[in-house]
């Protein structure tokens, strides 16, 4: 049987004139990284406020760590480390405080936690900024702090809500770094929103797609984009191009006198075969390209709406951290 | 074990945060001393008439007055307090105390405990300029005093909390503590006896737990009471625990939807 880490079943979440959460299930494998992919609004959010014990659901069942959110909260929340998506360190304070405070509040002390602060402080490169206060630190700089401080007591699940949300791509990469390090050498589980495709792509083992309150599709990227069927090879020829004919391949075009463009089910196992038959035929290739789809087109597939307008449309606006005042 | 540290360390970052904003401190401080001198000094001509003293259980009215200027700031500064519950929901840092698995009284009461402290800092300061202002405030009244601050202190840094957590906006909440701020003060013994008020006001004087740390403290910088000390205690820590058990309840139902 496979232990799961987490288990949410026909979550509901009513507000007072919205259903943000709209009957939601999945489970997490232990070891695994979940991602929700969604744009704004969607519910991500509010499911994770549900998971982590601080929102209660209207109805349905949620479990973490193998304990159940509303009545074991004090057991769910010593398993679980969580990155909010928006800011929740004390500005006022030193990233060291930050890091302290945190560590006492999960029952750790002495010199074990000091020396565990400096080491995950090294590990997010703020080590030398630690007796800084968090007012005067950058966006990435207080997104690395929070991830830092959420590893602080080893949880075994690991929220991260929006992680790379507003930073610069250099910043993204970087932190989608520590999380993969994260799951390889703690083998923590790791759920995730976010709503940028390439984030969910990069880092997620599985995808769940939700829209509106709604899970509309899960599986792994590879699994998702597949749901489209096929795949299009480009290939460039030396000279006039003829279609060639295959029990693999789905349709093939010639589009330009020397360009052929051929669909199949699965790029990365039919490009081999694909230079075996049109060598035979005597045709000599000098450029190969292929086309995925991207989870964005599985989004269009999905609801019609590209998940980017989906994005602009629900105009939630994203503030950073907030002023003082 | 996690209720200790938890506490101790919610007590370690309000007085750490207090040595970070000063202004705060400052118009805690400022207050009491403009009613003392402009209110104390105005009254204390008018009270100048041979007997006028009997009214004040005896003393002079700026002793009386000034004997009370130390329940004033403890009140003022530990009831506006619970304004930093609302900072932290607005800058998120709430959302951190609300997940961590330590006890949530823990938490709660080691946030009302430091900024307990802090004001009762503040209130042994104003007391220090009182000895200036009326030298016949006794020495070995300060101690008690401080202790029945800190019982004071606990109780509307409570109530402070409990409003807090449910209001949104910095706004609302500090209507709400000013709304209630000056009729509690006006009905609680500082400015005048209580023998002396309509029946109505004394019925409020009776139930407010400032009255009894004005009273309790009054004892014993001055000697005169209006009530048996013995009852202003017991009074004190009552109300005080009624109001700490608030919180502590408020808190552990709050979700972040409140
Ligand atoms: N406390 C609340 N009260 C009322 N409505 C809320 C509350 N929190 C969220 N909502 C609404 O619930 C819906 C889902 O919000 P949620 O924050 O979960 O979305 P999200 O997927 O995280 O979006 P984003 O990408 O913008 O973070 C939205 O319509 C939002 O306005
Ligand atoms: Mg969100």
């Amino acid at each position: 049987m496979v232990e799961y880490a987490v288990v949410a079943e026909n979550l509901i979440k009513r507000f007072k004139d919205v259903v943000a959460v709209n009957d939601v299930s999945f489970k997490v494998e232990r070891g695994e990284i979940f991602g929700l992919l969604g744009p704004n609004g969607a519910g991500k959010t509010t499911t994770i406020h549900i998971l982590t014990t601080i929102l209660k659901p209207t109805s349905g069942k949620a479990y973490v760590a193998g304990y159940d959110v509303v009545k074991e909260p004090a057991k769910v929340r010593s398993k679980i480390g969580i990155v909010f998506q928006d800011p929740s360190l004390d500005n006022q304070l030193t990233a060291y405080d930050n890091m302290f405070i945190h560590g006492r509040l999960y029952g750790l002390n002495g010199d074990a936690l000091r020396n565990k602060i400096f080491e995950l402080l090294e590990f997010v490169e703020l080590k030398e900024f630690a007796n800084k206060q968090v007012r005067y630190f950058s966006g990435g700089m207080r997104r690395r702090l929070e991830i830092a401080r959420a590893l602080l007591h080893q949880p075994d699940v690991l929220f991260l809500d929006e992680p790379t949300l507003g930073l610069d791509p250099q910043t993204r990469v970087r932190i989608w770094d520590y999380i993969m390090s994260v799951k390889k050498e703690r083998n923590t589980t790791i759920v995730l929103t976010t709503h940028y495709m390439d984030e969910a792509e990069e880092l997620c083992d599985r995808i769940a797609i939700m829209d509106k309150g709604k899970i509309i599709a899960e599986g792994t990227a590879e699994e998702l984009k597949s749901m489209l069927g096929s795949e299009v090879i480009y290939v460039k020829v030396v000279n006039n191009a003829s279609c060639v004919e295959a029990n693999f391949i789905e349709k093939c075009v010639r589009v330009r006198e020397n360009l052929l463009e051929v669909v199949v089910k699965d790029a990365s196992t039919a490009i081999p075969k694909l230079f075996d038959v049109m060598t035979s035929k005597g045709l000599k290739i000098v450029e190969v390209s292929y086309r995925k789809p991207t989870l964005n087109e599985v989004f269009i597939h999905l609801t019609g709406r590209e998940l980017r307008d989906a994005l602009e449309e629900s105009g939630r606006p994203h503030l950073g951290p907030r002023a003082w005042r | 074990m996690g209720f200790i540290k938890a506490f101790y360390v919610m007590v370690y970052r309000q007085v750490k945060r207090y040595v970070s904003a000063r202004s705060r401190v400052l118009m805690t401080v400022v207050n009491p001393l403009i009613w003392v001198v402009f209110f104390g000094l105005g009254w204390s001509n008018v009270f100048n008439f041979p007997g006028a003293t009997a009214i004040f259980g005896g003393l002079n009215y700026i002793t009386y007055l000034a004997s009370g200027m130390i329940s004033m700031t403890i009140f003022m500064g530990s009831f506006i307090s619970g304004v930093s519950v609302i900072w932290d929901k607005q800058f998120g840092f709430l959302k951190e105390t609300l997940v961590a698995p330590a006890p949530r009284s823990a938490i709660i009461l080691g946030r009302a405990f430091g900024d307990s402290v802090t004001t009762v800092i503040q209130g042994g300061m104003i007391l220090a300029l009182m000895f200036l202002i009326a030298p016949g405030l006794r020495v070995e009244g300060v101690i008690p005093a401080l202790i029945y601050g800190l019982m004071l202190a606990m109780g509307f840094t409570s109530l402070g909390i409990t409003l807090s957590l449910k209001f949104s906006s910095t706004e609302g909440f500090q209507m709400i503590v000013n709304l209630l701020t000056m009729p509690l003060l006006f009905m609680s013994g500082i400015f005048y006896p209580i023998s002396n008020m309509p029946d109505w006001m004394k019925a409020v004087a009776y139930v407010n737990p400032l009255t009894y740390a004005v009273d309790g403290m009054r004892y014993w910088l001055t000697g005169v009471s209006n009530f048996n000390p013995l009852y202003d205690v017991a009074l004190l820590a009552i109300l005080t625990l009624a109001l700490t058990a608030l919180a502590v309840r408020t808190f552990e139902k709050a979700t972040i939807e409140d």
